[in-house]
């Protein structure tokens, strides 16, 4: 991060642990985490750091990025891309990420409806035309439940060796608290929103009065609005490009759902049937003497078939011939299994194509499978 | 035989479909930017391991095939190929611009994009790491220089200085070539694992063995005999659903307690794990059973931290099990002067990848998992044509290639290779010819008398008293398969035991004498510990030939007597009988395999097998191996073998041999230069060393069986495996070697591999064709596989005798046993 770096640079001689940037991260992590919105956007997300944060958010469910440079985006974006791991095990939430191409001062739809809307270090870097258009865009027409914006507090600037006019060369102002608060107020007047300042990056002790290196102006909505409305009441074109969109897979997509279902049940299936085996193993390595494998197991399985019916009503497992019935009672019975279907109905629909069932449906049946070794040597 | 040993023999690439990735392989990124830093660190000898031996270039030192290395016997045949060819506009360059800034930048940004600000000079494709520039496009001069203006209005002069224009073929270029398909494979939303690109949107589930599969592409574009081209081909990722915590509890819940922890490292170490918060593998090295994720670390920032609370803050992952031990990785690579300290990994937090040992041993997991990895010729070109289909579709890959003025052809590299003639199978006298697409013999020789059959005058059969049956069975079944083959056999002294791996040690101790010839074992399960334990006693402390059978192999009648026959075989050779030849007319001939064994369990030893034939039959061989701990050299132990082998060479046929041949297996990917620089130079020592006039001609033939190279031979409309026999040493060899592919198994199902042969260095002066013929006749000489097998049978004998020792045996076997094939 170029503005980071710089900051870095200026910040050596008061140091910040950790780095100022990544408390403005944390701060809002802190937020999410408080406030648990679903659908979040950052504006000016440059190389998408915040956004790879906020990812492991589990309550998110929609996160978007806006920049106005596509190159910095596109430098990093495919760390928002989902992970083997997110493949391999499915999380319960689903999750979009979006990055955009555009301009804060132009009004797209696809930023309609969002919970939390940040602008870290985004306002210093804006034209005077476009920062007279940032309220409107975002306040009036995004209209987000929350809105974070952090910018410099000059009056900390004396404290930063080097710092001429402004901690980054493409800063076009630098505000004092003073004029940070009015032009926010003013903001929050306008658009009916409630405004909270505070910031990270605290002065050092006997300077308490330059206020901290970074502040934030916390907006609150103060009416409530549904995402379909704002969407109705605003029709308005797209104005910006899509240059990534990641879908993470999730157990509320029936696939996956269904991946896991089905693999959750087979593995607990073959785990039934091998403590089965063993048990019948072990007990005619008991009471049978000699090698008459073959056929104390077929006398086995013939008790079994008689007792069939009986077997099933009670959900236990049964072996008949060279197969093992289980009952899809007993494997609903297994709390993870339980956990992913929720009913039973949802289990018999998500594996009844997928396993072999008993003619009546109600037992999954498991093929005993060859053994088979060659000779050792 | 086992299972995994009978595939293997019967030319099964080992996880060619299931390899792990390998740590610490380039990660190419995104950036086509980031990737030239990298390749231009390569350039500058910075530390960057070589994949694909470039710039080994060991033909011009071999000048009898400096103008030919092609063979010339054998029928035609038209085949097609895993390769497309890369094409470029005629006079196509790629010119190389260095860019200084002054004042100085430091920024890689800010240099990108002050240069940027000339786009109209240098034009809209363009590849620039901070300092390098790229250019399809000459410029008009050969310096230009441009001024820029930084936002806070200082002027920066950048001078941009053509240092080099490099020719499609210099390695610079490839690397670059290769880096602009790895970024197109992204841009087609797969992703890496290792070194290869795979597709998780469609995966293939194995829950029975909770297994995921991935299905995926390996891809290299290299140089190759007349044409640049890229190689591709499907590989099969396979995932396990499980983390290393499940796997623990698993096992926790099969094993005893005792020795869980024991059990658990030896299943683990070894293995590659992938995390769940980020996309990087590790090996895991070691398991630190005293520690837990309460346990904290150090920070960069120099604050502590537990890992519970550093997953929590970093990831918002959490950990749930706060008494799991930990995993520990050590770096496989130096970053720059600095060694980095080993991860700590959390098992909850960790993905198993790739298979066990133990699973692939396992023949119902490989079976189930066969059905989704083994494809048919047909689907697999079908599947490998899907990835240029789509290379050539997609919009923004065409640009891209477009815009640096290259493309793909759309078809599969087709070219005529040789199918060579079918070897006549001697068998004491007589002659057998047999169906060269089967390249099988077994039925042909059943029952014919071997070359040379050992008697069985005074041997052993110990059994418990459960498969008291069973022995009895296969004592008759003997007696009944035996004459034929003109093996003399007594009854064997039947000795019944307990079931304990003491039992069979006291057994053992108190009933072999001198004259005992061999020692079966018909074990009640294929528990490894007893098998290890007997295995170990019998080749080391009392050198006899043993074999060890499991009961349930001989529990079906209808097969028993084929089972039978076949440990007759092994039974014989294990005594140092032989079984059959085929013509070898190059005489004092000493052909050496080679091939290793990499411990990952017990103290991370090294094994390399070593075996030379010991006649001009090839039919009796010397057999060592060499224990290599960590930081030795292996060429010292080999050096040594081949002394003795001579030496026992001597003793056999009174003269030495004029010819010394090393077929070396075993050698990793980037390997071949310290092969060529350094092993090849100490053989030549070592036989230079033997005696004054001695100075027999060697070769030295690198033998490698995981290649990606695929043939299909178009017949009847549709792919098929290229039979038994072909040979390929054009089109897609490379040109700085002397090598050749040759097809010699057949496979029943799934794509035949062929093995790639590189003749690293040779002075006998034989004509390739004599090479090729010589090396297709040695995979007849395997006597554990009565067929044509996929590598030259010493490197088969070298891989059986180091894997022995490797799984069961840890220490070097009696010398005695030596001159026979103790360990089939």
């Amino acid at each position: 991060m170029d503005k980071n770096v710089q900051e870095e640079r200026f910040t050596e001689m008061i140091k910040f642990t950790p780095p100022l940037y990544k408390q403005r991260y944390q701060f809002i992590k802190d937020l999410v985490w408080k406030y648990k919105p679903k659908k979040v956007a950052d504006l000016g997300c440059a190389d998408c750091t915040l956004l790879w944060m906020l990812k492991f958010c589990s309550c998110i469910e929609v996160l978007a990025g806006l920049d106005i440079c596509e190159n910095v985006m596109k430098e990093k974006m495919h760390r928002l891309s989902p992970l083997p791991g997110d493949y391999l095990q499915p999380a319960e939430r689903s999750l979009t990420v979006t990055l955009h191409h555009g301009s804060v001062a132009h009004k797209d739809p696809c930023m309609l409806g969002f919970d939390l809307i940040t602008c870290i270090e985004l306002i210093e870097h804006l034209e005077e035309p476009e920062l007279e258009k940032f309220p409107e865009v975002v306040f009036g027409f995004m209209a987000p439940a929350m809105v974070v914006i952090s910018t410099p507090n000059s009056e900390f600037n004396p404290l930063l060796p080097g710092v001429t006019p402004f901690r980054h060369p493409d800063h076009k102002f630098e505000w004092n608290r003073a004029e940070f608060q009015s032009w926010a107020l003013n903001i929050a007047r306008s658009y009916d929103y409630s405004v909270e300042f505070t910031g990270v990056g605290p002065p050092p002790t006997g300077m308490e009065e330059v206020g901290f290196c970074t502040q934030i102006g916390v907006f609150i909505r103060k009416y409530s609005q549904t995402s379909e409305t704002a969407r109705f009441e605003k029709p308005t074109k797209a104005a910006y490009k899509t240059v990534f969109k990641a879908v993470y897979p999730s157990l509320k997509d029936e696939k996956y759902l269904q991946i896991a279902v089905v693999s959750e049940v087979v593995f607990t299936a073959q785990v039934i049937k091998r403590n089965l085996l063993d048990h019948l193993h072990s007990e005619h390595e008991e009471y049978s003497d000699g090698p008459v494998e073959i056929k104390s197991k077929s006398q086995h399985s013939e008790n079994c078939v008689s007792e069939e019916l009986a077997v099933e009503k009670c959900m236990e497992p049964s072996v008949s011939g060279n197969v093992v019935y289980i009952p899809l009672t007993k494997i609903f019975s297994f709390p993870k299994v339980n956990q992913l279907c929720g009913t039973f109905e949802k289990l018999y629909k998500l594996i009844a194509d997928k396993v072999t069932l008993s003619s009546d449906g109600s037992a999954m049946v498991v093929d005993i499978e060859q053994e088979y070794e060659e000779e050792e040597n | 035989m086992t299972g995994r040993a009978r595939a293997r023999a019967r030319g099964r690439p080992r996880g060619q479909e299931a390899a792990p990735p390998s740590v610490g392989a380039v990660s190419v990124k995104f950036q086509i930017s980031a990737g030239f830093q990298e390749m231009s660190l390569g350039d500058r000898g910075g530390r960057r391991r070589d994949f694909h031996d470039l710039g080994v270039n060991t033909r011009q030192a071999i000048e009898h095939v400096r103008e030919s290395k092609t063979g010339s016997s054998g029928a035609m045949i038209r085949l097609s190929t895993n390769y497309f060819r890369l094409t470029s506009r005629p006079q196509w360059a790629l010119y190389q611009y260095h860019v200084d800034y002054n004042p100085q930048m430091e920024a890689r940004r800010l240099r990108s994009a002050l240069l940027f600000q000339h786009e109209e000079l240098i034009g809209r494709t363009h590849a620039f790491d901070g300092t390098i520039l790229f250019l399809p496009k000459k410029l008009g001069n050969k310096v230009t220089e441009v001024f820029s203006r930084t936002r806070n209005g200082e002027d920066v002069k950048l001078t941009i200085t053509l240092t080099n224009e490099l020719p499609p073929t210099s390695p610079t270029c490839l690397q670059f070539y290769n880096i602009i398909f790895r970024r197109l494979l992204k841009i087609m939303n797969l992703q890496q694992i290792g070194r290869n690109y795979y597709n998780p949107s469609d995966p293939i589930s194995i829950p029975n063995h909770r297994l995921m599969v991935w299905p995926g592409f390996t891809t290299s574009i290299l140089q190759y005999e007349k044409s640049i081209m890229l190689c591709t081909d499907v590989s099969h990722k396979v995932l396990r659903s499980e983390t290393v915590l499940d796997f623990m509890y698993n096992l926790y819940n099969q094993v005893e307690e005792q020795r869980f922890r024991d059990i658990c490292t030896k299943e683990l170490i070894g293995l590659i794990v992938l995390t769940k918060y980020n996309n990087k593998t590790y090996r895991v090295d070691d398991i630190d059973w005293d520690a837990n994720p309460k346990c904290t670390f150090r920070k960069a920032d120099g604050s502590e931290i537990s890992y519970i609370d550093y997953y929590k803050m970093q990831y918002n992952q959490d950990i749930t099990d706060l008494n799991q031990p930990v995993l520990v990785s050590q770096p496989r690579r130096k970053r720059g002067s600095l060694m980095p300290g080993p991860a700590v990994l959390i098992p909850e937090l960790c993905y198993l990848t790739g298979l066990t040992e133990k699973m692939r041993n396992d023949f119902n997991m490989m079976k189930d998992l066969s059905v989704h990895t083994r494809l048919t010729p047909e689907q697999r070109q079908r599947e490998v044509g899907r990835l240029i289909d789509y290379i050539q579709k997609d919009d923004s890959v065409q640009r891209e290639l477009r815009d640096w003025g290259l493309s793909f052809d759309s078809n599969l590299l087709s070219f005529t290779g040789r199918v060579v003639q079918a070897e006549k199978i001697h068998q004491a006298g007589r002659v057998f010819d047999y169906n060269p697409h089967f390249a099988d013999w077994s039925k042909e020789t059943r029952g014919a008398p071997l070359i040379n059959a050992k008697p069985l005058d005074n041997w052993l059969l110990i059994y418990t008293r459960r498969n008291y049956d069973v022995a009895n069975a296969l004592l008759q079944n003997l007696f009944k398969v035996t004459p034929s083959m003109g093996i003399r056999m007594n009854k064997a002294v039947m000795i019944e035991v307990d079931d304990r791996t003491e039992a069979y040690l006291r057994v053992l101790q108190q009933n072999i004498t001198s004259d005992t010839n061999i020692v079966v074992c018909l074990l009640s399960s294929s528990r490894k510990d007893k098998y290890d334990a007997i295995k170990k006693y019998l080749c080391t402390d009392c050198p006899i030939p043993s074999q060890c059978v499991t009961a349930r192999t001989l529990s079906k009648p209808q097969s028993i007597m084929a089972i039978a026959t076949k440990i007759a075989l092994q039974m014989n050779c294990k005594m140092g009988g032989e079984l059959w030849s085929v013509e070898i007319p190059l005489k004092q001939l000493m052909v050496v395999g080679i091939d290793c064994y990499h411990d990952t369990v017990s103290g991370k030893r090294s094994i390399a097998g070593f075996v030379a034939n010991l006649n001009q039959g090839m039919t009796r061989w010397f057999s060592r191996c060499v224990l290599q701990d960590r930081g030795q050299e292996l060429v010292d132990g080999l050096k040594a073998c081949l002394q003795t082998a001579l030496r026992d060479w001597f003793k056999w046929n009174k003269y030495l041999p004029s010819r010394v041949m090393v077929y070396r297996d075993g050698v990793g990917d980037g390997q071949l230069k310290t092969l060529v620089n350094y092993e090849v130079p100490q053989l030549l020592d070592c036989l230079r060393s033997v005696g004054k006039d001695y100075n027999p001609r060697l070769t030295v033939i690198v033998v490698k069986k995981r290649i990606s190279t695929r043939f299909f031979f178009q017949s009847g409309g549709r792919p098929q495996n290229p039979p038994p026999g072909t040979v390929v040493d054009v089109e897609v060899t490379r040109p700085e070697w002397y090598d050749f592919f040759i097809v010699s198994q057949a496979v029943k199902s799934g794509c035949v591999a062929p093995t790639h042969y590189n003749v690293i260095y040779d002075s006998s002066g034989l004509k390739p064709d004599h090479v090729q013929r010589l090396t297709y006749k040695l995979c007849h000489m395997y006597y554990n596989w009565s067929g044509v097998i996929r590598v030259p049978a010493p490197c088969q004998y070298a891989h059986k005798l180091a894997f022995l020792v490797g799984q069961s045996i840890h220490k070097e076997p009696n010398l005695l046993l030596s001159d026979r094939l103790y360990y089939l």
